[in-house]
């Protein structure tokens, strides 16, 4: 071999190496380097490129990776899709009016703002509550616990999905209720926190204590450690034990008393150590051969309590059929005071009568739009208990989707009140106007500070867009709606008078 | 036994199913000039039965006897008839008489002793005239030739008469008699609802019967309604908060310049 590298060079023409003593010094790194050659280059190559090559060696490995990290970003097509984009499913943003809050989701311990900040949050960072918690800064608040933040955000969730109108049937909506739930113990582990960091809700106290626990499992000493383990092996060695004991103990019973004997042992075996499953698969394949074939699994203690369970479910079943046939709907009577309930007996009635009807005050907005859906709001085809419901749910909706409307125009009023105070404001004094939204930046101006007087200026406000506004008079109601409703009159000078000046 | 008869069973509700109404015919000129009263065009029958008709039968349901519940069926007509008020204390429960204008029925039952329940009023609009799809053009009241050629004019109501917690006595008895059920499948067209304009057509073509299929399609109607609502309601919704956004900003700037 190494005479092969010689051949080239006298092929090759090149003058022999240089003295002998080196060159074999040299030589014999060369052939341990030549051991390590790397597949894919011929020998014959590798030969001639030897150890001495490293940039070509380099080349020929890098096909490996076929694709170059892109670290600059140039050329990757931007719009190109993402293969993967279909598994990012988007969750629900849930969001909410401010008569939703006020009716459904108060709470002493949250504002609206801040409720609102979480909900940002929430919604900006996908759902990820940890990064939600790491960035959570809401002014003028203690931090806030990762437990917080997320029984906050789904228990308005829940509220919200609880309280309007669903479309689909009852069962979708519990589903969904209950996904925004906490599931009991297994489903809130760390690990689907990370698949599913939406919807996987938290029961605050529980969560609280798995997160206790997770820290003193952390916690343990070595020695701590040690000494449960060591614990845990003797208890096993303790229950294995106990097993050889018994299976000692039924053979032994078996021989001497037969078949008899033998058999309340085995069940008691099957319910008291079933954790020891393959033990007592060997056991029952033994039974089986030996003792009665038909009889092993079925437990005994067991067979006590489940015989009289089975008659109920019979004549559960069988009386729906009956409740069906006559008409008979049964519900749960509470054990509480008789006389009550007797005061409260619900007479005979017609099943329409108890048609669901909407509140007086916005009944007519309500039938109108029923009526757009050409649902009678007065009678029913087949008035029947289930199409009562249903138009109960209609009813509702419908009620929620009114009032929702009547909102929306409450606001709409609002902003043109606002626009229009505003331009009067900006139109007397545009400098007051700069100054003004100089402060609004840098203060935000508490909203909710007084609310009467901003109804009393919201007041003079609409009728100063009804007059005319170029008149005199109309600039003197501005000015004193002004000083009625700016939070502190002694404050500031009038901006009125900042221009006269 | 007989000292558990008088007790409440809790957690009861047990219903009938009932329909109430008319079915009016017009009269020919023959038959106008046989009465006593010669202006009158139609001859009607106002009933209260049971939900389900009797196979092949030319009546709106009726095909259980109610008599094992109710004790007497009282109409009060228009008080033009002579004797308005007309008890009938047994099965059928029903008044057939001439008339030539439609009026309000005043229906009041009386349930048997054992029910301990008093009774129960209701009102049907006397139908005489055919049923017309709203905005058609056609006359309300249409003439003789044609009104004898669309055959007789049915306006039933559906609705179920609800006990709850019967008296066991009481309970044994509707439990004796278990309602017949709506036939499954369409043997005979719908009866005509206001409720549902849509099943004028349905409602053509010989004696109506009421049938479980009315029942679910009024569900779906309900439904599809709902769900449009629904939709509507998302709509307005993120409206509401993108005004009230609005507003609140609006509100904030108004504030900033009003105090400089």
């Amino acid at each position: 071999m190494a005479a092969s590298a010689a051949d080239v060079r006298s092929i090759l023409s090149i003058p022999n190496p240089p003295p002998a003593g080196p060159s074999t010094q040299a030589k014999k790194p060369q052939a341990a380097e030549r051991a390590k050659k790397p597949e894919g280059i011929p020998r014959e190559l590798y030969a001639l490129i030897g150890p001495t090559a490293p940039t070509l060696v380099t080349q020929f490995a890098k096909p490996r990776l076929k694709q170059k990290p892109n670290l600059g970003g140039t050329s990757t097509p931007e719009d190109a899709d993402y293969p993967f984009a279909k598994y990012n499913v988007p969750a629900t943003p849930y969001v909410y009016s401010q008569d939703e809050y006020t009716r459904l989701l108060e709470d002493s311990k949250w504002t609206k703002e801040e409720t609102d900040y979480l909900f940002n949050l929430v919604r900006d960072y996908d759902g990820r509550f940890f990064v939600v918690h790491d960035r959570y800064e809401f002014p003028g608040r203690p931090e806030r616990s990762l437990e917080e933040l997320k029984d906050r955000y789904f228990s308005v969730c829940r509220k919200l999905v609880r309280n309007r109108p669903w479309a689909g049937d009852e069962a979708s909506k519990l589903a969904l209720i209950s996904s925004l739930t906490y599931d009991k113990g297994k489903r809130a582990s760390s690990l689907s926190y990370e698949v599913s960091p939406v919807n996987v809700p938290v029961a605050i106290d529980k969560e609280i204590l798995r997160k206790q626990y997770v820290a003193s499992l952390e916690n343990r000493t070595p020695e701590q450690i040690a000494e449960e383990d060591a614990l845990y092996f003797e208890l096993e060695k303790l229950k294995e034990n106990e097993r050889r004991f018994k299976k000692d103990r039924d053979e032994l019973l078996r021989t001497l008393c037969g078949i008899e004997s033998g058999l309340p042992d085995i069940s008691i075996e099957d319910d008291g150590l079933a954790s020891a499953a393959l033990d007592t698969k060997k056991k029952k394949k033994t039974v089986a051969g030996s003792v009665e074939p038909q009889t092993p699994i079925t437990p005994s203690a067991s067979n006590v309590i489940a015989l009289p369970q089975p008659p109920p479910k019979k004549s559960a079943a069988k009386s729906a059929a009956y409740d069906a046939l006559h008409c008979i709907v049964r519900t749960e009577v509470e054990q509480t005071a008789g006389s009550s309930t007797k005061a409260a007996h619900i007479p005979v009635h017609l099943r329409s009568y108890k048609l669901a009807q909407p509140k007086t005050a916005i009944a007519p907005r309500v039938f109108q739009l029923l009526g757009e859906l050409s649902i009678s709001h007065s009678r029913l085809v087949m008035p029947t208990r289930d199409n009562l419901a249903k138009f109960a749910s209609l009813v509702d909706a419908a009620q929620q989707l009114v009032e929702i409307k009547k909102a929306v125009d409450k606001h709409e009023q609002d902003i043109k009140t606002s626009k229009a105070r505003l331009a009067t404001l900006r139109g007397e004094n545009p400098e007051g106007v700069e100054g003004g939204d100089g402060d609004a930046l840098g203060t935000p101006v508490p909203m909710d500070v007084d609310d009467g007087a901003e109804a009393e200026g919201e007041v003079d406000g609409r009728a100063q867009s009804v007059m005319s506004t170029r008149s005199t008079r109309s600039r003197k109601q501005g000015r004193r709606s002004m000083s009625i409703s700016s939070v502190d009159t002694a404050g500031g000078p009038n901006p009125k008078r900042q221009k006269q000046r | 036994m007989a000292s558990n008869d008088r007790v409440r069973v809790r957690g009861v509700t047990i219903h009938r199913p009932v329909i109430y109404g008319n079915t009016a015919w017009a009269l020919t000129q023959e038959e106008r000039d046989e009465l006593p009263h010669p202006d009158h065009t139609h001859r009607w029958t106002v009933a209260v039965r049971s939900a389900a008709s009797v196979p092949d039968s030319d009546t709106v349901g009726g095909a259980d006897d109610l008599g094992y519940f109710i004790k007497r069926v009282a109409f009060k007509l228009h008080d033009t008839y002579p004797n308005p008020n007309r008890n009938v204390d047994k099965p059928p429960f029903e008044v057939s008489e001439t008339g030539w204008g439609e009026f309000e029925v005043t229906i009041r039952i009386y349930f048997v002793q054992e029910s301990g329940e008093k009774a129960i009023t209701f009102y049907h609009h006397l139908k005489l005239h055919p049923w017309t799809a709203v905005g058609s053009g056609e006359p309300e009241i249409p003439t003789l030739e044609n009104a004898l050629k669309s055959g007789p004019v049915h306006s039933w109501q559906y609705d179920e008469i609800v006990f709850n917690d019967p008296f066991q006595s009481f309970l044994n008895i509707l439990t004796a008699h278990p309602p017949t059920m709506l036939p499954k499948v369409k043997r005979r067209p719908v009866p005509f609802h206001t409720a549902n304009p849509g099943s004028l057509e349905a409602s053509k073509g010989g004696t109506p019967e009421f049938q479980q299929e009315m029942e679910k399609e009024e569900a779906e109607r309900i439904e599809k309604a709902l769900k449009q609502i629904v939709e509507d309601t998302h709509k307005w919704r993120n409206k509401l908060i993108e005004k009230e956004n609005e507003s609140n900003k609006l509100k904030k700037e108004l504030e900033a310049a009003i105090q400089p």
